[in-house]
């Protein structure tokens, strides 16, 4: 009668309640990682504001040199990480599972993705990507997953380039079409 | 000017090819919005690169009937299988689903269908009326004024639902730092290319909201392959009956109101208004404890709410460039795409164009109204389509989408670099929407930030001594401190009632 779930992720526990009542070896450590990492990163755009060339004073007059706008966001985002900082020692969440073998194969297909257009060719990387995407989502029948990455990468390839017009990079398949 | 209005709202209706063009797009919004997963965010980030061939009213057209019929449809799954289509509808399953486990799914699925329909409508009279009149007090807008405005605009992101509000203001700057790469837009300097000159203009919006919110979708979908789900089965739709109409007439005006004042805000979007619009029905209700266990008010007052949204987030997109939600920061892209540059201009110069989109919306508003009635049984259907088929057809759709308008392979990978970084975002209990709408506003901060200083000669503090740069920066100093206010009363309600 109603939605089941068992996914392998771990739960999104709404932080707060059950937390005071977490061991040490229940508390997730893992969000502790986003606030170092915000550091991190309003620190290197800073640092390579300040490496931004200088305008001429006739261009800027009164106003402020481009490198002063990202390095005022960076500072307003890390005093937020503080607060966030402030918000997760008050509420320490439980510990956050791995993602499932699915996500990090997906994941990893994107990457495969840009490797495959960018020295093969984007249609017959669209095609393998697809195909595989299938597979490891769960369909199990070839020939269907076959189906699923040709004909819809046929059929917007073609309604792209006969109708919307747009060319595609030179790649393998892309050569033989164009010619 | 009136009369150019309705005449151009009127065109619509006798307009054969717009009509049919509503009417495909409203099949596919409604499909759009059941799929769970795949939202009218989404349908319209996907659908926007193929509207770049089309003439600018057909093009928003396109993006917003998919933003008003996506809304409703994502009520169709909430109350079938309680999980929302859209996160508009979460509020629909809370009274949704327990009408539709006693058997009375057709019933809550009429309400929703009726709720939607006259909240939509609602919204859309409002829209029309309304963003004339906003837009001739945004004439007076100098600088100053604009920078107070998309400062409150950015603020409003402490508010809306998903995540927390540190870390949607975060999101939200994080936009904004986005929106600095390529050449500043005064002075030329290049800043964070790379050396990369693809980037000199900026990011293209596009394969960012692409990235965002479709693929980081896809990414999130594979961490549920294992997910069940069990359909109600449901005989036909039902109109409500005159009991319901009087049981719910209240609610739905309440909530029509309510969902377009939250619908206005900037930022604020159809989910923050279900979640509102739902409990106010709660609160107003004679009979508050059957909520939760199948009060058809509840239904109606998500649904409403949800609806009259998306009319009134179309105001401060339109009239202001301030999106009013997710979607509508992709149907800004969409209108900056097609030349049509929001602001008060747009109500003088191209008005025509502006109330066929209105019409347009108001025609899809009643076509899903029809569709929802007589085709949600057979909409409810798609839900059955195996993740394993849906998602890489996503998945083309969004690379070859990100590629198209540019026809760069640069905006590909951008699209792809997005998709992992808007799932990391997601991840770790970041909304996305805020990134989106920074970095559309993020370049209208800046460039009025350095006018406002070259007005003053560089004494930053007269921006705030402008009486109406003043009033739009309080109300931000309001909407960032308002979760932490309503929290401070809530535990004191709470300790109250405790003691």
């Amino acid at each position: 009668m109603s939605t089941s779930t068992e996914s392998g992720r771990a739960a999104e526990t709404p932080p707060g309640a059950e937390a005071e009542t977490l061991t040490p070896e229940e508390r997730g450590w893992g969000d502790y990682v986003v606030p170092a990492v915000v550091f991190v990163f309003c620190g290197v755009v800073s640092g390579i504001s300040l490496t931004l060339e200088e305008a001429l004073p006739i261009m800027v007059g009164d106003s402020m040199q481009p490198r002063v706008f990202p390095i005022f966001l960076m500072a307003l985002i890390a005093v937020l990480n503080v607060a966030l900082i402030v918000q997760i020692l008050g509420r320490p969440l439980p510990r956050r599972l791995w993602e499932p073998r699915q996500t990090w194969v997906s994941a990893l297909l994107l990457g495969v993705f840009y490797l495959l257009t960018e020295y093969v060719d984007i249609i017959l990387a669209l095609i393998a990507v697809m195909f595989t995407l299938c597979l490891v989502w769960g369909e199990r029948r070839l020939w269907v997953a076959a189906l699923v990455a040709v004909g819809t990468t046929v059929a917007i390839f073609f309604s792209f380039d006969l109708l919307l017009e747009v060319r595609f990079p030179r790649g393998l398949f892309t050569d033989w079409y164009y010619g | 000017m009136i009369e150019q209005a309705v005449s151009a709202m009127a065109s619509v209706f006798t307009d054969p090819y717009l009509l049919m063009l509503i009417l495909v797009t409203t099949i596919g919004g409604v499909i759009i919005g059941a799929l769970p997963g795949l939202g009218a965010t989404t349908g319209a980030a996907l659908l926007l690169p193929f509207t770049l061939t089309m003439d600018p009213v057909a093009a928003i057209t396109v993006l917003t009937t998919i933003y008003v019929s996506a809304t409703f449809a994502g009520s169709i799954t909430a109350i079938l299988i309680n999980t929302p289509g859209t996160a508009a509808a979460a509020a629909t399953c809370l009274d949704g689903f327990p009408l539709a486990q006693r058997g009375e799914a057709g019933r809550a699925l009429g309400i929703a269908v009726v709720a939607s329909t006259i909240g939509g409508i609602f919204s859309v009279i409002v829209l029309a009326i309304g963003a004339p009149l906003l837009a001739r007090v945004a004439y007076e807008f100098r600088p100053p004024e604009y920078f107070a405005l998309t400062v409150f605009g950015l603020s409003m992101l402490a508010s809306i639902s998903e995540g927390g509000s540190v870390k949607n203001l975060m999101g939200g700057l994080f936009g904004v730092w986005l929106a600095t790469i390529g050449a500043d837009a005064t002075t030329g300097v290049e800043r964070f290319m790379f050396g990369n000159y693809e980037l000199y203009q900026g990011l293209n919006f596009i394969p960012v909201l692409v990235g965002m919110f479709a693929l980081s979708e896809l990414l999130v979908q594979s961490t549920r392959l294992n997910q069940i789900m069990e359909q109600i089965s449901m005989k036909a739709v039902k109109l409500p009956s005159m009991a319901d109409y009087k049981k719910i007439w209240k609610t739905v005006l309440r909530s029509c109101g309510i969902g377009t004042f939250i619908g206005i805000l900037p930022a604020e979007g159809a989910t923050v208004a279900s979640m509102i619009g739902y409990s106010e029905a709660k609160r107003w209700s004679k009979t508050p404890e059957e909520f939760g266990k199948g009060a058809v008010e509840g239904v109606a007052g998500a649904e409403a709410a949800n609806n009259a949204a998306t009319g009134g987030a179309m105001v401060p997109t339109m009239v202001l460039g301030i999106p009013g939600s997710g979607t509508t920061a992709v149907i800004l892209v969409g209108l900056l795409v097609h030349g049509l540059r929001p602001g008060p201009h747009l109500f003088t110069e191209q008005i025509d164009k502006v109330y066929s989109i209105f019409g347009a919306m108001l025609v899809a508003n009643i076509m899903f109204f029809a569709l929802g009635l007589f085709a949600a049984k057979l909409f409810a259907r798609v839900t059955l389509v195996p993740r394993g088929i849906l998602w890489p057809i996503v998945f083309a759709f969004s690379v070859l989408g990100a590629y198209s308008l540019a026809q760069s392979m640069i905006d590909v990978y951008i699209a792809l670099a997005f998709g992992v970084i808007g799932y990391l975002f997601r991840r770790f209990g970041f909304a996305i929407a805020p990134v989106a709408i920074g970095l559309i506003l993020g370049e209208m901060v800046e460039t009025n930030l350095q006018n406002s200083l070259k007005m003053f000669d560089g004494q930053w503090w007269q921006i705030p001594l402008q009486p109406l740069a003043a009033f739009f920066l309080i109300l931000a100093v309001l909407g960032i401190s308002q979760p932490y206010i309503f929290s401070a009363l809530k535990r004191r309600k709470d300790k109250k009632q405790g003691s």
